[in-house]
Protein backbone atom coordinates (compact mmCIF):
# COMPACT_ATOMS: atom_id res chain seq x y z
CA UNK A 1 0.00 0.00 0.00
CA UNK A 2 1.31 3.66 -1.08
CA UNK A 3 2.15 5.64 1.76
CA UNK A 4 0.22 8.83 2.56
CA UNK A 5 2.89 10.74 4.09
CA UNK A 6 6.82 9.43 3.89
CA UNK A 7 9.48 11.54 6.30
CA UNK A 8 12.93 10.13 5.62
CA UNK A 9 16.06 12.12 7.53
CA UNK A 10 14.03 15.06 7.98
CA UNK A 11 15.91 17.93 9.84
CA UNK A 12 15.07 21.80 9.98
CA UNK A 13 16.23 24.57 11.90
CA UNK A 14 14.98 28.19 11.64
CA UNK A 15 18.14 30.16 11.86
CA UNK A 16 21.66 28.90 10.58
CA UNK A 17 23.08 29.28 14.55
CA UNK A 18 19.68 27.64 15.70
CA UNK A 19 20.13 23.87 17.03
CA UNK A 20 18.25 21.45 15.20
CA UNK A 21 14.03 21.51 15.85
CA UNK A 22 13.68 18.61 13.90
CA UNK A 23 16.71 16.06 13.79
CA UNK A 24 16.87 13.24 11.68
CA UNK A 25 12.68 12.28 12.11
CA UNK A 26 11.52 8.89 9.82
CA UNK A 27 8.73 7.91 9.56
CA UNK A 28 5.32 6.34 6.99
CA UNK A 29 1.85 7.06 7.16
CA UNK A 30 -0.47 4.87 5.65
CA UNK A 31 -4.38 4.66 4.64
CA UNK A 32 -6.46 3.93 7.43
CA UNK A 33 -3.96 4.44 10.05
CA UNK A 34 -3.86 6.55 13.10
CA UNK A 35 -0.41 8.09 13.96
CA UNK A 36 0.29 10.07 17.43
CA UNK A 37 3.03 12.34 17.54
CA UNK A 38 4.34 13.15 20.76
CA UNK A 39 7.09 14.66 22.67
CA UNK A 40 7.36 17.81 25.11
CA UNK A 41 6.92 21.31 24.26
CA UNK A 42 9.15 22.45 22.12
CA UNK A 43 10.49 18.81 20.74
CA UNK A 44 9.65 19.81 17.28
CA UNK A 45 5.82 17.75 16.63
CA UNK A 46 4.43 21.30 15.03
CA UNK A 47 7.04 21.88 12.84
CA UNK A 48 6.77 18.15 11.33
CA UNK A 49 3.37 18.68 10.79
CA UNK A 50 3.82 21.92 9.49
CA UNK A 51 5.91 20.95 7.07
CA UNK A 52 3.98 17.68 5.73
CA UNK A 53 1.33 20.33 5.40
CA UNK A 54 3.65 22.74 2.97
CA UNK A 55 3.58 25.94 5.49
CA UNK A 56 7.52 24.96 6.00
CA UNK A 57 10.45 23.91 4.22
CA UNK A 58 12.34 21.24 4.97
CA UNK A 59 16.37 21.41 5.80
CA UNK A 60 17.41 17.97 5.35
CA UNK A 61 15.87 15.06 4.28
CA UNK A 62 13.01 14.36 2.07
CA UNK A 63 9.10 14.30 2.71
CA UNK A 64 6.56 13.20 0.46
CA UNK A 65 2.43 13.67 0.43
CA UNK A 66 0.60 11.75 -1.58
CA UNK A 67 4.04 11.20 -3.91
CA UNK A 68 4.54 14.92 -4.36
CA UNK A 69 6.66 17.66 -2.90
CA UNK A 70 4.53 19.24 -0.18
CA UNK A 71 5.62 22.55 -1.37
CA UNK A 72 3.36 21.92 -4.66
CA UNK A 73 -0.06 22.69 -4.21
CA UNK A 74 -1.44 19.38 -6.22
CA UNK A 75 -0.01 17.55 -3.14
CA UNK A 76 -2.17 19.46 -0.55
CA UNK A 77 -5.72 18.73 -2.85
CA UNK A 78 -6.12 15.92 -0.39
CA UNK A 79 -4.77 16.97 3.09
CA UNK A 80 -6.77 17.95 5.67
CA UNK A 81 -4.92 19.96 8.56
CA UNK A 82 -6.09 21.68 11.42
CA UNK A 83 -3.32 23.43 12.89
CA UNK A 84 -2.50 24.52 16.65
CA UNK A 85 -4.41 27.93 17.63
CA UNK A 86 -5.99 28.36 14.22
CA UNK A 87 -7.08 31.86 13.07
CA UNK A 88 -8.89 32.84 10.27
CA UNK A 89 -9.63 36.48 8.30
CA UNK A 90 -10.97 38.06 11.02
CA UNK A 91 -13.77 40.00 9.21
CA UNK A 92 -15.37 36.92 8.00
CA UNK A 93 -18.06 34.72 9.15
CA UNK A 94 -17.81 31.23 9.59
CA UNK A 95 -20.01 30.37 6.74
CA UNK A 96 -18.08 32.55 4.27
CA UNK A 97 -14.78 31.08 5.79
CA UNK A 98 -15.88 27.50 4.68
CA UNK A 99 -16.99 28.76 1.32
CA UNK A 100 -13.55 30.57 0.82
CA UNK A 101 -11.72 27.53 1.56
CA UNK A 102 -14.13 25.27 -0.43
CA UNK A 103 -13.44 27.09 -3.56
CA UNK A 104 -9.47 26.93 -2.61
CA UNK A 105 -10.34 22.79 -2.69
CA UNK A 106 -11.95 23.74 -6.19
CA UNK A 107 -15.61 21.94 -4.88
CA UNK A 108 -18.41 23.17 -7.06
CA UNK A 109 -21.42 24.82 -5.87
CA UNK A 110 -23.39 21.73 -5.24
CA UNK A 111 -20.87 20.19 -3.21
CA UNK A 112 -20.36 23.47 -1.19
CA UNK A 113 -24.13 23.80 -0.39
CA UNK A 114 -24.33 20.26 0.37
CA UNK A 115 -21.23 20.10 2.73
CA UNK A 116 -20.95 23.73 4.52
CA UNK A 117 -24.25 23.64 6.24
CA UNK A 118 -23.19 19.68 7.71
CA UNK A 119 -19.90 20.76 8.74
CA UNK A 120 -21.21 23.89 10.35
CA UNK A 121 -23.53 21.96 12.15
CA UNK A 122 -20.92 18.85 12.98
CA UNK A 123 -18.77 22.03 14.48
CA UNK A 124 -21.83 23.19 16.53
CA UNK A 125 -21.25 26.51 14.68
CA UNK A 126 -24.03 26.49 12.09
CA UNK A 127 -26.44 29.24 14.08
CA UNK A 128 -23.21 31.20 14.57
CA UNK A 129 -23.69 35.19 12.98
CA UNK A 130 -20.93 36.62 14.47
CA UNK A 131 -17.39 37.83 12.46
CA UNK A 132 -14.31 35.72 13.46
CA UNK A 133 -12.62 38.47 15.22
CA UNK A 134 -15.75 37.85 18.22
CA UNK A 135 -14.91 34.18 18.31
CA UNK A 136 -13.33 32.44 21.50
CA UNK A 137 -10.48 30.30 20.94
CA UNK A 138 -12.68 26.95 21.11
CA UNK A 139 -15.00 27.92 18.96
CA UNK A 140 -11.86 29.06 16.30
CA UNK A 141 -10.51 25.54 17.19
CA UNK A 142 -14.23 23.93 16.11
CA UNK A 143 -14.02 25.79 13.09
CA UNK A 144 -10.62 25.22 12.46
CA UNK A 145 -10.96 21.43 12.95
CA UNK A 146 -14.61 21.85 10.61
CA UNK A 147 -12.20 23.44 7.56
CA UNK A 148 -9.91 20.59 7.96
CA UNK A 149 -12.65 18.26 7.23
CA UNK A 150 -14.76 20.16 4.52
CA UNK A 151 -12.55 18.43 1.67
CA UNK A 152 -13.13 15.11 2.94
CA UNK A 153 -9.52 14.61 3.06
CA UNK A 154 -7.62 11.03 2.78
CA UNK A 155 -5.07 12.66 5.27
CA UNK A 156 -6.16 14.80 8.21
CA UNK A 157 -3.54 16.34 10.85
CA UNK A 158 -4.59 17.61 13.24
CA UNK A 159 -2.33 19.40 15.72
CA UNK A 160 -2.99 19.88 19.36
CA UNK A 161 -6.66 19.98 18.37
CA UNK A 162 -8.73 19.46 21.56
CA UNK A 163 -6.27 21.62 23.65
CA UNK A 164 -9.11 24.44 23.89
CA UNK A 165 -12.25 22.09 23.53
CA UNK A 166 -14.90 21.48 26.31
CA UNK A 167 -15.48 17.26 26.89
CA UNK A 168 -18.18 17.42 24.32
CA UNK A 169 -15.84 19.09 21.58
CA UNK A 170 -13.14 16.11 22.84
CA UNK A 171 -15.94 13.02 22.52
CA UNK A 172 -16.72 14.39 18.94
CA UNK A 173 -13.14 14.73 17.70
CA UNK A 174 -12.87 10.98 18.68
CA UNK A 175 -15.54 10.25 17.36
CA UNK A 176 -14.64 11.80 13.84
CA UNK A 177 -11.45 10.15 14.26
CA UNK A 178 -12.63 6.88 14.55
CA UNK A 179 -15.14 7.35 11.72
CA UNK A 180 -12.49 8.62 9.55
CA UNK A 181 -9.85 5.87 10.44
CA UNK A 182 -12.74 3.29 9.62
CA UNK A 183 -13.08 5.15 5.99
CA UNK A 184 -9.52 4.48 5.25
CA UNK A 185 -8.39 7.65 6.01
CA UNK A 186 -4.77 8.35 7.66
CA UNK A 187 -4.80 10.42 10.81
CA UNK A 188 -1.79 12.47 12.07
CA UNK A 189 -2.24 13.34 15.46
CA UNK A 190 -0.30 15.87 17.40
CA UNK A 191 -0.95 16.19 21.13
CA UNK A 192 0.01 16.48 24.67
CA UNK A 193 -3.09 14.66 25.80
CA UNK A 194 -2.08 10.89 26.07
CA UNK A 195 -4.80 9.37 27.38
CA UNK A 196 -6.60 10.41 23.99
CA UNK A 197 -3.54 9.01 21.74
CA UNK A 198 -3.67 5.90 23.43
CA UNK A 199 -7.15 5.66 22.65
CA UNK A 200 -7.23 6.77 18.96
CA UNK A 201 -4.22 5.79 17.89
CA UNK A 202 -2.64 2.95 16.25
CA UNK A 203 1.15 3.77 16.51
CA UNK A 204 3.00 6.41 18.24
CA UNK A 205 6.48 8.43 18.15
CA UNK A 206 8.04 10.18 21.04
CA UNK A 207 9.73 13.14 19.80
CA UNK A 208 11.97 15.20 22.67
CA UNK A 209 14.74 18.19 21.55
CA UNK A 210 13.74 16.93 17.60
CA UNK A 211 14.64 13.86 18.12
CA UNK A 212 12.87 10.66 17.99
CA UNK A 213 13.27 8.79 21.30
CA UNK A 214 10.80 5.82 20.38
CA UNK A 215 8.48 4.58 17.62
CA UNK A 216 6.30 2.05 16.92
CA UNK A 217 2.60 0.25 17.59
CA UNK A 218 0.96 1.11 21.13
CA UNK A 219 1.83 -2.41 22.06
CA UNK A 220 5.60 -2.07 21.18
CA UNK A 221 5.53 1.25 22.87
CA UNK A 222 3.65 0.42 26.00
CA UNK A 223 4.30 -2.42 27.48
CA UNK A 224 1.86 -4.86 29.51
CA UNK A 225 1.16 -3.41 32.84
CA UNK A 226 2.19 0.69 32.16
CA UNK A 227 0.24 3.46 30.52
CA UNK A 228 1.28 5.74 28.00
CA UNK A 229 2.02 8.60 30.12
CA UNK A 230 4.64 6.61 32.41
CA UNK A 231 6.77 5.77 29.46
CA UNK A 232 6.76 9.46 27.99
CA UNK A 233 7.51 10.49 31.18
CA UNK A 234 10.33 8.42 31.42
CA UNK A 235 11.66 8.70 28.41
CA UNK A 236 11.48 12.37 27.95
CA UNK A 237 12.88 12.87 31.39
CA UNK A 238 16.09 10.51 30.43
CA UNK A 239 16.77 12.91 27.91
CA UNK A 240 15.89 15.80 28.92
CA UNK A 241 18.49 18.18 31.36
CA UNK A 242 17.42 18.06 34.65
CA UNK A 243 15.00 21.04 36.08
CA UNK A 244 14.11 22.30 39.45
CA UNK A 245 10.68 21.14 40.55
CA UNK A 246 9.73 24.31 42.04
CA UNK A 247 11.24 28.15 41.86
CA UNK A 248 12.80 28.88 45.26
CA UNK A 249 10.53 31.66 46.09
CA UNK A 250 7.64 29.12 46.25
CA UNK A 251 9.66 26.48 48.22
CA UNK A 252 11.07 29.39 50.64
CA UNK A 253 6.98 30.31 51.51
CA UNK A 254 6.92 26.45 52.09
CA UNK A 255 9.40 26.56 54.93
CA UNK A 256 7.68 29.43 56.64
CA UNK B 1 -7.21 30.69 -11.45
CA UNK B 2 -9.84 29.66 -9.07
CA UNK B 3 -7.82 30.07 -5.79
CA UNK B 4 -6.70 33.60 -7.24
CA UNK B 5 -10.39 34.57 -7.58
CA UNK B 6 -11.89 33.21 -4.31
CA UNK B 7 -8.83 35.30 -2.89
CA UNK B 8 -9.76 38.41 -4.41
CA UNK B 9 -13.62 37.93 -3.39
CA UNK B 10 -13.16 37.27 0.25
CA UNK B 11 -10.08 39.80 0.29
CA UNK B 12 -12.88 42.23 -1.15
CA UNK B 13 -15.88 41.33 1.60
CA UNK B 14 -13.19 41.68 4.17
CA UNK B 15 -11.98 44.91 3.05
CA UNK B 16 -15.38 46.16 3.15
CA UNK B 17 -16.14 45.41 6.45
CA UNK B 18 -12.69 47.47 7.73
CA UNK B 19 -13.36 49.96 10.18
CA UNK B 20 -10.51 52.15 9.14
CA UNK B 21 -11.29 52.02 5.17
CA UNK B 22 -15.13 53.27 5.98
CA UNK B 23 -13.78 55.93 8.41
CA UNK B 24 -11.44 57.28 5.52
CA UNK B 25 -14.60 56.73 2.84
CA UNK B 26 -16.93 59.17 4.82
CA UNK B 27 -14.13 61.36 6.15
CA UNK B 28 -13.55 61.96 2.24
CA UNK B 29 -17.08 62.28 1.26
CA UNK B 30 -18.21 64.16 3.93
CA UNK B 31 -14.67 66.26 3.09
CA UNK B 32 -15.64 66.79 -0.53
CA UNK B 33 -19.25 67.93 0.16
CA UNK B 34 -18.03 70.20 2.91
CA UNK B 35 -15.35 71.62 0.11
CA UNK B 36 -18.32 72.09 -2.37
CA UNK B 37 -21.08 73.36 -0.45
CA UNK B 38 -18.32 75.83 1.50
CA UNK B 39 -16.93 77.38 -1.66
CA UNK B 40 -20.67 77.57 -3.13
CA UNK B 41 -21.55 79.40 0.53
CA UNK B 42 -18.18 81.57 0.49
CA UNK B 43 -18.77 82.57 -3.36
CA UNK B 44 -22.38 83.45 -2.81
CA UNK B 45 -21.45 85.83 -0.11
CA UNK B 46 -18.23 86.89 -1.53
CA UNK B 47 -20.03 87.48 -4.82
CA UNK B 48 -22.51 90.27 -2.99
CA UNK B 49 -19.95 91.75 -0.81
CA UNK B 50 -17.96 92.95 -3.46
CA UNK B 51 -19.45 95.67 -4.86
CA UNK B 52 -15.97 97.20 -7.09
CA UNK B 53 -13.20 96.29 -8.53
CA UNK B 54 -9.24 97.08 -8.31
CA UNK B 55 -10.24 99.58 -11.10
CA UNK B 56 -12.85 101.17 -9.63
CA UNK B 57 -15.17 98.55 -11.17
CA UNK B 58 -17.92 96.52 -10.85
CA UNK B 59 -16.35 92.89 -11.30
CA UNK B 60 -18.01 90.83 -14.19
CA UNK B 61 -20.41 88.41 -12.16
CA UNK B 62 -19.68 85.36 -14.80
CA UNK B 63 -16.07 85.95 -14.73
CA UNK B 64 -16.11 86.12 -10.77
CA UNK B 65 -18.10 82.54 -10.78
CA UNK B 66 -15.65 80.98 -13.25
CA UNK B 67 -13.03 82.11 -10.76
CA UNK B 68 -14.28 80.27 -7.95
CA UNK B 69 -14.92 77.48 -10.52
CA UNK B 70 -11.91 77.08 -11.11
CA UNK B 71 -10.74 77.07 -7.28
CA UNK B 72 -13.12 74.81 -6.56
CA UNK B 73 -11.46 72.22 -9.32
CA UNK B 74 -8.73 72.75 -8.05
CA UNK B 75 -9.03 72.30 -4.20
CA UNK B 76 -11.33 69.57 -5.59
CA UNK B 77 -8.22 67.67 -7.70
CA UNK B 78 -6.11 67.84 -4.27
CA UNK B 79 -8.50 66.68 -1.75
CA UNK B 80 -9.10 63.48 -4.27
CA UNK B 81 -5.57 63.09 -4.12
CA UNK B 82 -5.04 63.63 -0.36
CA UNK B 83 -7.91 60.52 0.28
CA UNK B 84 -6.56 58.72 -2.07
CA UNK B 85 -3.34 58.32 -0.49
CA UNK B 86 -5.32 57.87 2.76
CA UNK B 87 -7.22 55.18 1.34
CA UNK B 88 -3.79 53.29 -0.26
CA UNK B 89 -2.29 53.31 3.08
CA UNK B 90 -5.44 51.72 5.06
CA UNK B 91 -5.44 49.13 2.50
CA UNK B 92 -1.65 48.56 1.34
CA UNK B 93 -0.96 48.34 5.21
CA UNK B 94 -3.35 45.49 6.15
CA UNK B 95 -4.65 43.11 3.19
CA UNK B 96 -1.96 40.89 3.34
CA UNK B 97 0.03 41.85 6.26
CA UNK B 98 -2.88 40.64 8.57
CA UNK B 99 -3.54 36.87 6.72
CA UNK B 100 0.30 36.90 7.63
CA UNK B 101 0.57 37.96 10.83
CA UNK B 102 -2.96 36.43 12.19
CA UNK B 103 -1.94 32.93 11.35
CA UNK B 104 -5.22 32.89 9.16
CA UNK B 105 -1.77 31.94 6.59
CA UNK B 106 -1.14 29.17 8.04
CA UNK B 107 -5.02 27.56 7.11
CA UNK B 108 -5.20 28.97 3.38
CA UNK B 109 -1.65 27.67 2.46
CA UNK B 110 -2.17 24.77 3.70
CA UNK B 111 -4.74 24.03 1.13
CA UNK B 112 -4.26 23.19 -3.18
CA UNK B 113 -3.49 27.12 -3.49
CA UNK B 114 -0.31 28.14 -4.58
CA UNK B 115 1.20 31.46 -3.16
CA UNK B 116 1.37 33.11 -6.51
CA UNK B 117 -2.52 32.73 -6.70
CA UNK B 118 -2.97 34.10 -3.24
CA UNK B 119 -0.53 37.16 -4.24
CA UNK B 120 -2.39 37.79 -7.43
CA UNK B 121 -5.49 37.43 -5.53
CA UNK B 122 -4.90 39.92 -3.36
CA UNK B 123 -3.36 42.91 -5.56
CA UNK B 124 -6.58 42.55 -7.83
CA UNK B 125 -8.46 42.83 -4.22
CA UNK B 126 -6.86 45.61 -3.46
CA UNK B 127 -6.61 47.60 -7.04
CA UNK B 128 -10.40 46.43 -7.19
CA UNK B 129 -11.53 48.00 -3.91
CA UNK B 130 -8.95 51.22 -4.36
CA UNK B 131 -10.76 51.99 -7.82
CA UNK B 132 -14.05 51.75 -6.28
CA UNK B 133 -13.86 54.14 -3.33
CA UNK B 134 -11.71 56.42 -5.34
CA UNK B 135 -14.33 56.13 -8.17
CA UNK B 136 -16.94 56.82 -5.70
CA UNK B 137 -15.56 59.78 -4.70
CA UNK B 138 -14.84 60.87 -7.78
CA UNK B 139 -18.29 60.48 -8.69
CA UNK B 140 -19.39 62.86 -5.71
CA UNK B 141 -16.74 65.43 -6.62
CA UNK B 142 -18.84 64.73 -10.12
CA UNK B 143 -21.84 65.48 -9.07
CA UNK B 144 -20.79 68.79 -6.98
CA UNK B 145 -19.15 70.19 -9.99
CA UNK B 146 -22.38 69.78 -12.07
CA UNK B 147 -24.49 71.70 -9.63
CA UNK B 148 -22.12 74.64 -8.93
CA UNK B 149 -20.41 74.42 -12.09
CA UNK B 150 -17.13 72.57 -14.02
CA UNK B 151 -14.96 75.67 -14.79
CA UNK B 152 -15.38 73.61 -18.35
CA UNK B 153 -12.74 70.67 -16.81
CA UNK B 154 -15.39 68.48 -16.22
CA UNK B 155 -13.06 65.69 -18.66
CA UNK B 156 -9.75 67.20 -17.05
CA UNK B 157 -11.32 65.78 -13.58
CA UNK B 158 -11.84 62.54 -15.16
CA UNK B 159 -8.44 61.80 -16.71
CA UNK B 160 -6.84 63.32 -13.44
CA UNK B 161 -8.71 60.64 -11.25
CA UNK B 162 -7.13 58.06 -13.27
CA UNK B 163 -3.94 59.29 -13.03
CA UNK B 164 -4.51 59.83 -9.05
CA UNK B 165 -5.67 56.15 -8.72
CA UNK B 166 -2.80 54.58 -10.74
CA UNK B 167 -0.56 57.10 -8.47
CA UNK B 168 -2.07 55.58 -5.28
CA UNK B 169 -2.53 52.08 -6.70
CA UNK B 170 1.67 52.47 -6.75
CA UNK B 171 2.01 53.56 -2.94
CA UNK B 172 -0.87 50.89 -1.61
CA UNK B 173 1.38 48.31 -3.49
CA UNK B 174 4.45 49.60 -2.09
CA UNK B 175 2.97 49.45 1.27
CA UNK B 176 1.73 46.40 0.71
CA UNK B 177 5.03 45.01 -0.51
CA UNK B 178 6.89 46.00 2.56
CA UNK B 179 4.41 45.02 4.79
CA UNK B 180 5.32 41.42 3.95
CA UNK B 181 8.61 41.95 4.86
CA UNK B 182 8.02 44.20 8.04
CA UNK B 183 5.93 45.40 10.60
CA UNK B 184 3.10 47.28 8.41
CA UNK B 185 3.19 50.56 10.41
CA UNK B 186 7.14 50.47 9.56
CA UNK B 187 6.38 50.15 6.37
CA UNK B 188 4.04 52.77 5.75
CA UNK B 189 6.25 55.40 7.06
CA UNK B 190 8.95 53.97 4.83
CA UNK B 191 6.64 54.10 2.09
CA UNK B 192 5.41 58.05 3.24
CA UNK B 193 9.13 59.25 3.22
CA UNK B 194 9.92 57.34 -0.21
CA UNK B 195 6.56 59.06 -1.93
CA UNK B 196 7.38 62.28 -0.23
CA UNK B 197 11.24 62.01 -1.97
CA UNK B 198 9.16 61.23 -5.22
CA UNK B 199 7.40 64.42 -5.26
CA UNK B 200 10.50 66.45 -4.57
CA UNK B 201 12.36 64.89 -6.99
CA UNK B 202 9.17 65.48 -9.60
CA UNK B 203 8.77 68.77 -8.44
CA UNK B 204 12.95 69.82 -8.81
CA UNK B 205 12.37 67.73 -12.14
CA UNK B 206 9.63 69.86 -13.85
CA UNK B 207 11.00 73.23 -12.60
CA UNK B 208 14.54 72.33 -14.36
CA UNK B 209 12.72 70.99 -17.49
CA UNK B 210 10.98 74.49 -17.41
CA UNK B 211 14.59 76.68 -16.93
CA UNK B 212 13.83 77.67 -13.73
CA UNK B 213 16.56 76.82 -11.87
CA UNK B 214 19.14 77.91 -13.78
CA UNK B 215 21.39 76.17 -16.24
CA UNK B 216 23.02 74.27 -14.14
CA UNK B 217 23.63 70.78 -16.31
CA UNK B 218 24.82 68.55 -13.12
CA UNK B 219 21.92 69.44 -11.77
CA UNK B 220 19.80 68.69 -14.76
CA UNK B 221 21.79 65.36 -15.54
CA UNK B 222 21.19 64.74 -11.50
CA UNK B 223 17.73 65.21 -11.26
CA UNK B 224 16.93 63.49 -14.51
CA UNK B 225 18.83 60.12 -13.18
CA UNK B 226 16.68 60.49 -10.65
CA UNK B 227 13.40 61.26 -11.87
CA UNK B 228 13.76 58.18 -13.82
CA UNK B 229 14.81 55.94 -10.69
CA UNK B 230 11.89 57.17 -8.77
CA UNK B 231 8.38 55.40 -9.54
CA UNK B 232 6.80 59.35 -10.33
CA UNK B 233 3.74 59.94 -10.25
CA UNK B 234 1.33 59.87 -13.29
CA UNK B 235 0.15 63.43 -13.98
CA UNK B 236 -2.82 64.31 -16.23
CA UNK B 237 -3.28 67.96 -17.96
CA UNK B 238 -5.25 69.34 -15.31
CA UNK B 239 -3.31 71.35 -13.43
CA UNK B 240 -1.97 72.94 -16.81
CA UNK B 241 -5.62 73.87 -17.57
CA UNK B 242 -6.94 75.12 -14.55
CA UNK B 243 -3.69 77.61 -14.57
CA UNK B 244 -3.93 78.46 -18.47
CA UNK B 245 -8.24 79.33 -17.58
CA UNK B 246 -6.97 81.43 -14.90
CA UNK B 247 -4.32 83.17 -16.85
CA UNK B 248 -6.99 83.78 -19.20
CA UNK B 249 -9.98 85.03 -17.18
CA UNK B 250 -7.18 87.53 -15.14
CA UNK B 251 -5.64 88.78 -18.27
CA UNK B 252 -8.95 89.89 -19.05
CA UNK B 253 -9.61 91.25 -16.01
CA UNK B 254 -6.27 93.32 -16.15
CA UNK B 255 -7.19 96.79 -17.98
CA UNK B 256 -5.86 98.62 -15.78
CA UNK B 257 -2.57 100.88 -15.37
CA UNK B 258 -0.68 97.93 -13.93
CA UNK B 259 -2.10 96.05 -17.36
CA UNK B 260 0.63 93.88 -19.17
CA UNK B 261 2.98 93.19 -16.29
CA UNK B 262 2.15 89.99 -15.36
CA UNK B 263 3.80 86.93 -16.17
CA UNK B 264 3.49 85.88 -19.68
CA UNK B 265 1.50 82.47 -20.67
CA UNK B 266 4.50 80.32 -21.12
CA UNK B 267 5.56 81.61 -17.92
CA UNK B 268 2.66 80.73 -15.94
CA UNK B 269 2.79 77.20 -17.45
CA UNK B 270 6.48 76.88 -17.37
CA UNK B 271 6.66 75.47 -13.82
CA UNK B 272 3.69 73.53 -14.06
CA UNK B 273 4.45 69.51 -15.03
CA UNK B 274 2.10 68.66 -18.07
CA UNK B 275 0.11 65.50 -18.93
CA UNK B 276 2.92 62.16 -18.07
CA UNK B 277 3.85 60.42 -21.58
CA UNK B 278 4.43 57.02 -23.05
CA UNK B 279 7.39 56.48 -21.02
CA UNK B 280 6.27 57.54 -18.00
CA UNK B 281 3.43 55.08 -18.12
CA UNK B 282 5.72 52.16 -19.21
CA UNK B 283 7.58 53.42 -15.72
CA UNK B 284 4.31 52.85 -13.85
CA UNK B 285 3.59 49.24 -15.50
CA UNK B 286 7.42 48.51 -14.67
CA UNK B 287 7.03 49.69 -10.63
CA UNK B 288 3.45 48.24 -10.39
CA UNK B 289 5.14 44.80 -11.80
CA UNK B 290 8.21 45.29 -9.56
CA UNK B 291 6.15 46.17 -6.03
CA UNK B 292 3.79 42.88 -6.97
CA UNK B 293 6.99 40.47 -7.51
CA UNK B 294 8.49 41.98 -4.19
CA UNK B 295 5.26 40.87 -2.58
CA UNK B 296 4.64 37.34 -3.93
CA UNK B 297 8.63 37.24 -3.61
CA UNK B 298 7.94 37.68 0.57
CA UNK B 299 5.15 35.47 0.45
CA UNK B 300 6.65 32.74 -1.20
CA UNK B 301 9.59 32.35 1.36
CA UNK B 302 7.29 33.27 4.19
CA UNK B 303 7.42 30.06 6.74
CA UNK B 304 3.88 30.43 8.75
Amino acid sequence: MAAVVSVEGLRKRYRRRDPWAVDGVSFALEPGQAFGLLGPNGAGKSTVVKIIAGLLRPGEGKVQLFGSDPGDPGARKDLGFAPEDPDFPKFLRATEVLDYFASLLGLDEVERKRRIPETLAFAGLDKERRQIRQYSKGMKQRLGIAQAILGRPKLLILDEPTADLDPLGRRDVRALIDQLKASGVAVLLNSHLLSEVELVCDTVAILARGRVLKEGTMAEVVPEGRNLEDVFVELVQANSPQRDQLPSFIKDQDKS
Amino acid sequence: MNGAAAVTRYTLIELSRRRILLVFFIIGAVGIALLGIGLKVFSSAFSSVVVTGPNGTAPDPAKLQRAFELGFVNDLIGALGFFALLIAFGIGMTVIYHDLESGAAVSIFSKPVSRAAFTIGKVAAAIVAMIVIVGVLSLEARLLMLLFGTGGLGEALWIETVAQVANAITLMLLVMALSTWMNNIVAAIVAFVYNAVAGLVVGLHSQVQAGLLGDNQVLKVGLNIAYWLVPHPLLSDARRQIALAEFELFSSLGEGPRAGQGPTRDQVLAGIPGASGAGDIIWWVFAVCVFTGLAYYAVRRRQV
